[in-house]
């Protein structure tokens, strides 16, 4: 069984703790994306599994097995580096050999797994130059390889993307998507790239500062943001997060203060909060629909800035020196200083209170 | 990196530069001249630039008369020669292979307060060694390592340290750790990460240590002039008797011993000239 978990695990340098008190567990199959801003501990922490850094405390377990005491040769696992970390004095195809000389594999074994991961990736051109004369591309495609070529545990990625173009990235998003789920182990990728981990992951944990603030699934960790700041994180154009005040409630329906407007939204179901308490209410700029007119269900504000999104437009909406951001499609034809008026779809509603922790997705 | 075809400077930066390297060049053509004038020549005004050529010089570095006879005896200036390499060449090699390990450990593996140590030793250099050397002079007649092979070594090696250690240092500094990281994913052991991976990544470092530090102990005059004796005396303090020991100084001797002592380090740079220029411009050029 091929499984990672991480008990309570905290990583400190001197004052800094760069891990704090992490606890997650990955299964056999599973992709787990550590999403998080810069500085934010996610290398750390997959340094910490791969034996790289040693923990200041907690317990690593892989296969269910405590390898806090494990140097790295001996924990099994296989990574890929952000800088790709080739030998620069070997070529592709030794390079891809060198996890295997560790197996104690014979030569004709050897060729035969070099050749079988070079025709996956499409390396077999390149075998036989060194690193200074490969593209980006291909020194990614090189990285992936040696850490695929072993059959160990569990893989790690450190941000395996980051130095490749837009259209590169696309195109190695699906290849790596594609070589992870033909190999059915637990694998964690480390990257600060929501789209990133959006589509590879199976599971995403969104750092900040040490600490885990969610994890679920790409799915929820979008639709279901457990506090402010996993909405504003995640999803780009970012989560319009405003002040608010509950002045009314009538069962499921709240009657919101935000931006000097009243608002009512329904929540579906009652919620436990009390009325002129302060609370954080977050809609993302493109759950909203255009409304005829103004209700006591939209939002009304004057166009303030309009930038161009290709096929849609994200609109800067001033209303009351307050502005907030929506996308609409191009085709409305809005123009700087219109009125428009926004109705906010159902069930695409965020209510945080105060500390940023969510009350109510509605 | 672009590759300049060569002459694409022209001839007018060409020019400039050969007259620059010309002025810096001067004094070493001049004093190989030297070494093939005759005695009469050499002492020539206005300097003779024809003049035909004679190896005498040389033969006088190993055989001579002394003062006051007209034997030629031999001057024992080969085992000088010798001492000369023997001592720089050990004394190199040993700070070479401590100055690496302990930069590697100074980078890889710092302590509390790491910068702290390196600034200690690199304090051992900046006093002058004249001020160190009654001390030295001391240890040594104590310890009797005074006149010994093993001493001087020794304190070149020590003299060689600190500069040893903060250049392989700032070499380790440079390279990507990542591909040590690579490695031990791949199942290498502490030891070969630092034999298999790092050490070919410094070669050039090495050259450009071992050379900096060879040239320093190769000169250097004031601990040889002190703590050797007959036996293991390196060439400068040799030299510099033979100036002092006799009435009139033989210009031309001084040449010619002075054509024999740059030709190992000649030698030496020469064989390492493609190393050591990738290491002392090393982290200049974004690769």
């Amino acid at each position: 069984m091929s499984t990672i978990e991480l008990q309570n695990l905290t990583k400190s340098f001197g004052d800094l703790t760069a891990v704090n008190n992490v606890s997650l567990k990955v299964d056999e199959n599973e992709v787990l994306c550590l999403l998080g801003p810069s500085g934010c501990g996610k290398t750390t922490t997959l340094r910490m599994v791969a034996g790289l850094e040693i923990a200041t405390s907690g317990n690593i377990l892989i296969d269910n097995k405590n390898v806090n005491e494990l140097e790295t040769r001996d924990r099994n696992l296989a990574m890929a580096f952000q800088f790709y970390a080739l030998y620069p004095s070997l070529t592709v195809g030794e390079n891809l050999a060198n996890p295997l000389y560790a197996e104690n594999l014979s030569e004709k074994e050897i060729k035969e797994k070099i050749f079988e991961i070079a025709d996956i990736l499409q390396l077999r051109e390149i075998i036989n130059r060194k690193p200074h004369q490969l593209a980006e591309g291909e020194k990614q495609r090189v990285a992936v390889g040696r850490a695929i070529i072993r059959d160990p545990q569990c893989f790690l990625f450190d941000e395996p993307l980051s130095r490749l173009d837009v259209q590169l990235r696309e195109q190695m998003r699906g290849q790596i998507k594609e070589v992870l789920s033909d190999l059915n182990k637990a694998t964690v990728i480390v990257t600060h790239d929501q789209l990133e981990a959006l589509t590879m992951a199976t599971k995403i944990a969104v750092m900040r500062d040490g600490l885990i603030e969610q994890i679920s699934s790409p799915h929820d960790i979008f639709a279901k943001p457990e506090n402010t700041f996993v909405a504003g994180f995640i999803g780009t154009p970012q989560m319009n997060i405003a002040d608010c005040n509950i002045s009314n409630i009538n069962s499921s329906v709240l009657e919101i203060s935000l931006l000097n407007q009243i608002i009512e939204i329904d929540f579906g179901k009652a919620l436990d909060i009390n009325k002129n308490e302060n609370y954080f209410f977050g809609v993302r700029p493109r759950s909203f629909d255009l409304a005829e007119t103004a209700t006591n269900q939209s939002l009304s504000g004057e166009v303030d800035l309009i930038e161009n999104m290709g096929s849609e437009v994200l609109l800067h909406v001033n209303s009351n020196d307050a502005s907030f951001r929506t996308v609409q499609s191009r085709s409305h034809k809005i123009k700087v200083g219109d009125k428009i008026h926004l109705k906010p779809k159902k069930s695409q509603v965020h209510l945080f209170n105060s500390d940023g922790k969510v009350v109510a997705h509605g | 990196m672009k590759k300049r075809a060569i002459g694409e400077a022209g001839w007018g930066g060409t020019a400039i530069a050969a007259i620059v390297g010309f002025i810096y060049f001067f004094p070493v053509l001049f004093i190989i001249l030297t070494a093939f004038r005759s005695r009469s020549d050499t002492l020539a005004t206005p300097p003779k630039w024809i003049f035909t050529p004679t190896l005498e010089n040389f033969y006088h570095i190993f055989y001579r008369s002394m003062a006051n006879s007209t034997e030629y005896v031999a001057t024992g200036f080969h085992m000088y020669f010798f001492n000369s390499i023997y001592i720089s060449g050990m004394s190199v090699l040993l700070a070479l292979i401590i100055g690496t390990l302990a930069a590697y450990g100074f980078s890889r593996h710092p302590l509390k307060g790491n910068d702290t140590y390196l600034f200690i030793i690199l304090t051992t250099r900046m006093l002058p060694p004249i001020i160190v050397i009654v001390p030295i002079f001391l240890i040594f007649r104590v310890t009797g390592l005074a006149g010994t092979y093993t001493g001087i070594i020794l304190i070149y090696t020590c003299f060689n340290l600190p500069f040893s250690i903060w250049m392989m240092k700032s070499f380790f500094d440079e390279l990507n750790t990542e591909i040590e990281d690579a490695s031990r994913m791949d199942g290498a052991t502490e030891r070969s990460v630092f034999f298999g991976i790092c050490i070919p990544q410094v070669k050039a470092g090495l050259a450009a240590t071992s050379v900096f530090a060879l040239i320093l102990t190769w000169n250097e005059f004031l601990f040889a002039l002190l703590l050797t004796n007959k036996i293991t005396r390196t060439m400068p303090p040799a030299m510099a008797r033979t100036i002092g020991g006799e009435i009139n100084v033989d210009y031309g001797l001084l040449a010619a011993m002075i054509c024999l002592f740059l030709i190992p380090i000649l030698l030496v740079t020469y064989l390492l000239q493609n190393q050591l220029l990738r290491g002392v411009t090393f982290g200049t050029i974004k690769k």
